[in-house]
């Protein structure tokens, strides 16, 4: 794609007051399009990372660049028209008293004329799955629904680049995976997608991309299936590849490939296999 | 602030004092900062928090609130200043049309509130900074005799207070995110830009109260069992209660003889 990358950071440093410095400079292009997972331990910088991406915070050196313009000279109601932050608690946004008028007030802070805002709504929740819930309260759903209708929030604002902080977590696998299509949709639809999870399989079946941090630095970037494939970056940051690659990796001496990612190349892997001796 | 208020877990002599002897110093810093309004008394009042912080060695970390009270004492100095319509007039703030006259005693006046408030604030935090919570309520239950009820929910408070302010944090990124803006010239819509802070936050506290409630519940809490035993005192603390008593009681008698106004 042409044009300035969606993000671009270089040698970004952050310190929190009074803390441990949490990013150690940190160096990241994002191409626009891309569906890029964050993963690290807790602790290792992945949030404040991210939060680095709309203004919530402000680099103590190094630069952020969204389209090309520098975080530094825009507010985060300017960066919001760009980069759509979904929290990981909902609990900490929810404020209105019907999931839709939750809904609208992203869109209506950016200035959206009401039938606008209206649209948006409607396909945001529908996109969700919650066009039944509209006029319910959003307090009195469930964690997992709560989760969607902050999720709805943010993409009504209808941002180019999307951030995601633990999108699935307190969700069923189910609604997990539903959640992740949806997303996976939007990234097919041109959005920049970065998500942070603990789920690797989630990285598996999603991300094109993965960068790992550890104690504030970028030690891995790059393709799923190689940075899975090779175990040692993983371990030295206390992550594991999901089981099924864990599986194949075992299964080396029997020719299966180590860097299988889902279940359903496992079995496209093994169907030969096990079908040639059938016969 | 929010990085201000809570335990520091180090080794220092402040630390290892009796929970009695410092709770007596942060009352003894409040009781007299109130009664006199000599602000060289309570210059020296501020003077001996920080030499305490500094002996405590957290200094340097209550630095950054006590730069933000400052800026509220130069406030209420300010305002003292302005309003205290009283004795000869120093200068005015707008000399043309001499209006807004600046006093020698209002200026002071205002300077003794500031100083007042910067060590009352500051003692507490010390306080703070160097006893753990549980040492507080067990000391006040067993010496005190005050119920255990009451020194709990007192513990209970200030160990929320942290959470509350690192809540209020994240609900406020979370709305700025989506387009927020808490600014602006009209006092009514500044208002209406609180309700997506306020909210969340009434409500999280209200949810977290309640599952606390749920929590001590099932953990036994209200059966009316012993409270643990507290720390004996030691000869240092002893002497340091002793003499506590006797400058706080001398300052006072001094105060109601009529020095220090």
């Amino acid at each position: 794609m042409s044009g300035p990358p969606a993000v671009e950071i270089e040698d970004l440093h952050y310190r929190y007051p009074g803390g441990p410095a949490a990013l150690r400079g940190v160096s990241l292009v994002v191409a626009a399009g891309e569906m890029v997972a964050m993963v690290g331990q807790n602790g290792a910088g992945k949030s404040t990372l991210a939060r680095h991406l709309n203004g919530l915070l402000r680099p103590a050196a190094g630069r952020v660049r969204i389209f090309g313009r520098d975080t530094a000279r825009l507010r985060v109601s300017e960066l919001a028209r760009y980069v759509g932050y979904v929290f990981q608690n909902p609990d900490h946004q929810i404020f209105r008293e019907t999931v839709a008028a939750e809904v609208a007030f992203g869109p209506a802070n950016l200035g959206c004329p009401p039938d606008e805002i209206e649209a948006r709504v409607h396909a945001a929740l529908r996109f969700v799955n919650l066009e039944e819930k509209r006029d319910a309260n959003p307090h009195l759903l469930s964690r997992g629904e709560r989760q969607r209708v902050a999720l709805a929030s943010v993409l009504a604002m209808q941002t180019p680049v999307l951030v995601l902080d633990e999108p699935t977590t307190g969700q069923d696998y189910r609604t997990s995976l539903e959640i992740m299509e949806r997303v996976a949709e939007l990234n097919r639809a041109g959005h920049t997608v970065i998500f942070i999870t603990h789920d690797m399989e989630l990285v598996a079946r999603y991300a094109s991309r993965v960068v790992v941090l550890a104690r504030g630095k970028v030690v891995a970037d790059g393709g799923v299936r190689e940075t899975f494939a090779s175990p040692g970056v993983l371990a030295a940051s206390h992550l594991a590849p999901p089981d099924i690659t864990c599986l194949a990796r075992e299964m080396a001496p029997w020719g299966i490939p180590g860097d299988v990612l889902t279940v359903e190349e496992m079995l496209a892997v093994l169907a030969p296999l096990v079908g040639g001796r059938g016969c | 602030m929010s990085g201000a208020i809570g335990y520091v877990s180090q080794a220092s002599p402040v630390h290892r004092l009796h929970a009695l002897v410092k709770v007596l110093w942060a009352l003894g810093v409040l009781i007299t900062s109130l009664a006199f309004t000599d602000v060289r008394y309570l210059a020296g009042v501020l003077a001996s928090v920080l030499v305490v912080a500094a002996a405590a060695r957290v200094l340097l970390r209550l630095l950054p609130a006590l730069a933000g009270l400052a800026v509220f004492a130069l406030i209420l100095v300010f305002f003292q200043a302005v309003f205290l319509d009283r004795g000869r007039v120093l200068f005015y703030i707008i000399p043309w049309a001499k209006i807004l006259p600046v006093t020698g005693a209002g200026l002071l006046l205002g300077a003794a509130m500031g100083l007042r408030m910067l060590s009352i604030v500051l003692s507490f935090l010390v306080l703070l900074a160097t006893t753990q919570v549980k040492d507080i309520t067990t000391m006040l239950v067993a010496r005190c005799r005050v119920p255990y009820d009451y020194a709990f929910l007192f513990a209970t408070i200030l160990r929320f207070v942290p959470v509350f302010l690192r809540e209020a944090r994240q609900v406020d990124q979370a709305q700025r995110a989506r387009g927020l803006v808490v600014e602006g010239p009209n006092p009514w819509r500044k208002l209406k830009g609180y309700a997506p802070l306020a909210v969340p936050l009434v409500l999280l506290s209200l949810r977290r109260a309640e599952q606390l409630a749920v929590a001590l519940e099932m953990r036994g809490y209200g059966q009316g069992g012993g409270v643990a035993a507290d720390r004996p005192l030691k000869n240092r603390d002893r002497f340091l209660i002793a003499g506590l008593v006797l400058i706080i009681g001398a300052l006072l008698a001094a105060r109601v003889a009529g020095y220090g106004t």
